[in-house]
């Protein structure tokens, strides 16, 4: 039987003509018309900026755009026809696109481009998302810079962002990933990102590739295979990162794509996480974090209103879930008024990890374990707020980084409830 | 028609640069002559040049190696005397070789009796024939070119006491082309060689005859004005004689050097050479394809001269900063390398003395549009000496055989005028003609096999070109056209094997047939041409209708 390809036989005819490069950028697309255009002349200006000798391609990873995207990606190209560019080329940048599928999945979209990136035999390789219009080229080599000269396997960035954005990461994904890990790497699930050959390969070669069933949060296993697989992970400070362009859409299909991914992963790497405690600072170029303070509309009142109906509704399948001290807490607080709730870290961190216990044991079904997460996350995201509402930047920093050493002390707990549910 | 094709004939030439010094001892005193040309004359005839193109070999202090005239109607005495250079040019014209000498225009040697006479008093009658000025603030838009040994475009003179104005080294002060005397002396000058019997002229230095205030003093209407002169009075007088350009400009700007067929019959096209170099380190066409497409068209009667390397270093200045850096890093990494703006190396050590490079870059030369100018040495491989001052390092001794002096001089080593390449990569002993001789698959063979094949059509000289742009960039391929007969040229820039698809649909039905080993390929259908090549290979087609 012939082993489907995720290289349809044009990509490889374009890979062909591009032949072997240093740099690789990717770019993950999907009915992005509106925005693309000015996402790749910044990578183009980066390149050109950072990389003017090097042999370079953009590959567009198209997921069946009906709008023109894949065109005004290769419509960007600065090859020998177009002298016009105001940038200038001492050799050609290639831009090709290719189309994977008919239905969009960022796991597809980025496995193609690391099979291009193998290909190619690129140095190094960074992503880039098609919504990022905030970009600027000098995003391009802080990525790829550390990669390319100083043999760095990883390179994961760091956003100015408001103090309430990216609630998703700063309250689970980073200080979780930190726990287990013991990396404190601030975006593990980036839209932005870099990677070294021999990360890129080793990640093809043990990516299970069932993206159908997967659905996508590829971009979290990168960085925990970087991490588990003791490759060397650096940070870079890039800027403002529009907002929502990450949190966009739903909560519940934004948590599969980052704690799905995260719960997952502790099977496979058990050895990896149960081994050690604390956490160490990874190699950052710029400032570790930056938080602007400028209003943001948020609508507390909901997020309460949610969490109170979710304990009510799910206390069935809290029960499968959560221990019973757990969830006696959670009803309690459940019944506080506004004025006087307070989800304290503790007995967040304790949930969040008697959830990734049961997602391992699959109590029930995974998705249906995620989401019944999302009620109370939005609860612990209304204390937050109520926190830090009239915080400095430096007291939300302060902040979020107890709410990871209570991740980090609470860790043999986890320990605890994982064999417990074996 | 024939008188008229014979009148063309620089389109469709070889041309060999060569320098008398540099070539054949016939007497034994260490330095080249002209009897000793005139004896190797029949290893160019075999090589298959159509032109001698001879650097300075005029009186002189040779501060310059010759470009620093001290007497334009004789031959320095190194060299022989006027009878041998009459000798060799009738022995070059018995074998069909054209004979093309320097003309410096712009300048003469300090030495030279007109600015002897000129800086003697003020009131001298040649006073007018240079440049001078009581300040040194005139002309400050002119930029200096010997960067490397000149501080400023003026030099004082103790003697008259005043600032002399010179574009190269202040040892050479610039004519003053705005005095009809010197314009008209000029011309009486090229008379005396042109009757001698010459073919043409490479005039040196051409855009900075003139200078004007608030300008940058290159490339100005009235230097223009004096170039359509000369060329009005040799095309009346000596017809079919041709006029080189030596400008080293960017292609619009050389363009005028052309006039409407009034000016230059041919000029070097400076800008395409480093981007040849460019493009196979880059091992991306780009750098070829932009040059050539910014590269405008000529009348039907000029030429663009081509080459790889000449006299001079590997000039820099018509390449941009971020060009320059990357060519210093990839084919000048030691200091000793660099002089002025440019690299002074010759062809095989730039390319790591890799065959397969030399011959790619010589196909380029052999196939583009323009005449090829070889350097002598190149086509054996010599290599250079980047410890010799100035430019002296690329023009050692021709390397004629393993022997002593290699075959240059019987004199003793020592009073050779100066050293010959003795290390054992490039010495004379391991890159000689006589061991390519012997060997049909030498760089000499090949090159006279190129040498061939190119002078086998004139489509090379005198056709179009239409450049294809296959998706893969590493491929260089264009098409040169002339009447019913297609050539295609396909050049592999890339030190690994490519594959290229080529659009080749307007020649569907044509047979390729390369064109050095003669060999049909499949014929051209409507589909994409494939082709495979191995690293730097390169192939020429001449498409058939069979």
């Amino acid at each position: 039987m012939v082993e489907e390809s995720v290289l349809t036989d044009d990509l490889v005819r374009q890979l062909i003509n591009v032949g072997e490069v240093d740099i690789l950028v990717g770019l993950p697309t999907h009915n992005n018309a509106r925005s693309v255009e000015p996402v790749v002349h910044a990578i183009q200006a980066g390149l050109l900026q950072g990389f003017p000798r090097e042999r370079v391609v953009i590959v567009n990873a198209d997921g069946g755009s009906r709008d023109g995207t894949p065109d005004l990606v290769t419509g960007a190209s600065i090859d020998d026809l177009r002298r016009s560019y105001k940038g200038y080329a001492l050799r050609t940048l290639h831009s090709i696109s290719t189309r994977y599928a008919n239905n969009p999945s960022a796991r597809v979209g980025l496995r193609t481009i690391l099979a291009a990136a193998e290909l190619l035999r690129a140095k190094a390789c960074a992503v880039v998302s098609p919504e990022s219009t905030g970009m600027e080229p000098d995003w391009i080599p802080r990525l790829l810079r550390p990669v390319y000269s100083e043999n760095f396997d990883l390179v994961t960035p760091i956003y100015r962002r408001h103090k309430f954005e990216g609630l998703l990461v700063s309250n689970l994904v980073y200080p979780m990933t930190r726990a287990l890990y013991g990396q404190r790497i601030r975006e593990p699930y980036a839209s932005e990102f870099a990677f070294s050959a021999r990360l890129g390969s080793h990640f093809l070669a043990h990516d299970p590739g069932n993206y159908d069933s997967h659905g996508s949060g590829a971009e979290l296993e990168l960085a925990m295979s970087a991490i588990t697989g003791g490759y060397r992970t650096y940070q870079s400070f890039l800027g403002t990162k529009s907002q929502g362009e990450r949190e966009g859409g739903d909560l519940v299909p934004a948590m599969r794509r980052t704690v799905g991914v995260l719960f997952s992963s502790l099977e496979a790497n058990f050895a990896a996480w149960s081994s050690h405690a604390g956490s160490q600072p990874v190699p950052t170029l710029g400032s570790e974090s930056q938080v602007t303070l400028e209003s943001i509309r948020v609508n507390r009142k909901r997020l309460k209103q949610m969490f109170t109906a979710g304990v009510a509704e799910l206390e069935p399948v809290f029960r499968s879930i959560l221990s019973s001290t757990t969830l006696a807490e959670l009803q309690r607080i459940a019944t506080l008024g506004d004025d006087d709730f307070h989800y304290p870290a503790e007995l967040w961190v304790r949930t969040v990890y008697e959830f990734a216990a049961s997602y391992a044991k699959s109590v029930m079904s995974r998705d249906h374990i995620i989401q019944g997460l999302a009620p109370l996350y939005r609860g612990r995201i209304f204390t937050f707020l109520e926190e830090n509402r009239s915080s400095s930047a430096e007291e939300v920093e302060k902040n979020i980084e107890s709410l990871c050493l209570e991740f980090e002390r609470l860790k043999p707990y986890l320990l605890e409830v994982w064999n417990t549910k074996k | 028609m024939p008188a008229r094709l014979d009148t063309l004939w620089y389109k469709n030439a070889v041309i060999y640069q060569v320098h008398v010094r540099a070539f054949y001892d016939s007497n034994g005193d260490g330095i080249g002559d002209f009897a000793g040309l005139a004896q190797k004359l029949d290893y160019l005839q075999e090589l298959g040049v159509d032109a001698i193109w001879l650097m300075p070999f005029f009186p002189s202090p040779l501060r310059d190696d010759g470009y620093d005239i001290s007497d334009y109607t004789s031959v320095h005495p190194n060299y022989g005397t006027l009878e041998d250079f009459k000798k060799f040019l009738e022995a070059a014209h018995e074998r069909q070789i054209k004979v093309i000498i320097e003309m410096v225009l712009n300048h003469t040697s300090d030495q030279h009796p007109w600015f002897q006479e000129s800086r003697s008093s003020r009131e001298n009658p040649r006073r007018d024939w240079y440049v001078w000025s009581d300040t040194d603030t005139w002309y400050k838009g002119a930029r200096i070119i010997f960067l490397d040994t000149e501080l400023s475009n003026w030099a004082w003179d103790p003697v008259s006491k005043s600032y002399y104005w010179h574009r190269f080294f202040s040892h050479q002060p610039d004519l003053n082309y705005d005095n009809p005397a010197v314009r008209e002396q000029m011309w009486t000058l090229m008379k005396f060689w042109l009757e001698l019997g010459i073919d043409a002229f490479r005039l040196d230095a051409v855009p900075y005859l003139v200078e004007r205030e608030g300008t940058n003093c290159e490339n100005l209407p009235e230097t223009h004005a004096i170039i359509k002169e000369l060329r009005q009075k040799l095309d009346h007088e000596f017809p079919g004689r041709m006029l080189l350009a030596e400008a080293n400009q960017w292609p619009a700007d050389l363009r005028p050097y052309f006039g409407n067929e009034d000016e230059f019959h041919m000029a070097f096209h400076f800008p395409l050479m480093p981007r040849m170099f460019m493009g196979v380190k880059l091992e991306d066409r780009k750098p070829i394809t932009e040059i050539l497409q910014q590269t405008p068209e000529i009348p039907p009667s000029c030429q663009w001269g081509l080459f790889l390397r000449n006299h001079d270093e590997l000039t820099l200045e018509m390449v941009t900063d971020i060009e320059r850096d990357y060519m210093y890093d990839s084919y000048a990494r030691s200091k000793a390398m660099r002089l002025n703006l440019g690299i002074r190396r010759r062809l095989a050590p730039l390319l790591d003395n890799d065959r397969r490079r030399i011959e790619l870059m010589n196909g380029m030369l052999m196939s583009l549009p323009g005449t090829p100018v070889l350097y002598y040495g190149d086509e054996i491989g010599m290599g250079d000496n980047v410890n010799l001052g100035d430019r002296n390092g690329v023009r050692t001794p021709m390397q004629w055989n393993g022997g002593w002096n290699g075959g240059f001089s019987v004199a003793d080593p020592e009073s050779l005028y100066t050293s010959l390449l003795l290390n054992p990569v490039y010495g004379y002993q391991a890159v000689n003609v006589l061991s390519q001789k012997r060997s049909e698959h030498s760089l000499l063979s090949w090159m006279q096999q190129i040498i061939r094949v190119r002078r086998s059509t004139p489509i090379f000289g005198s056709g179009l070109i239409e450049f294809l742009y296959p998706a893969n960039h590493r491929v260089l391929a264009y098409v040169r056209q002339l009447g019913d007969e297609t050539i295609l040229v396909v050049n592999n820039l890339s030190s690994s094997a490519q594959a290229v698809e080529l659009d080749l649909r307007r020649y569907k039905g044509k047979i390729p047939i390369e064109m050095f080993g003669r060999n049909l390929f499949p014929r051209v259908a409507e589909a994409p041409y494939l082709l495979t090549m191995g690293p730097y290979q390169f192939y020429w087609f001449r498409l058939r209708r069979i």
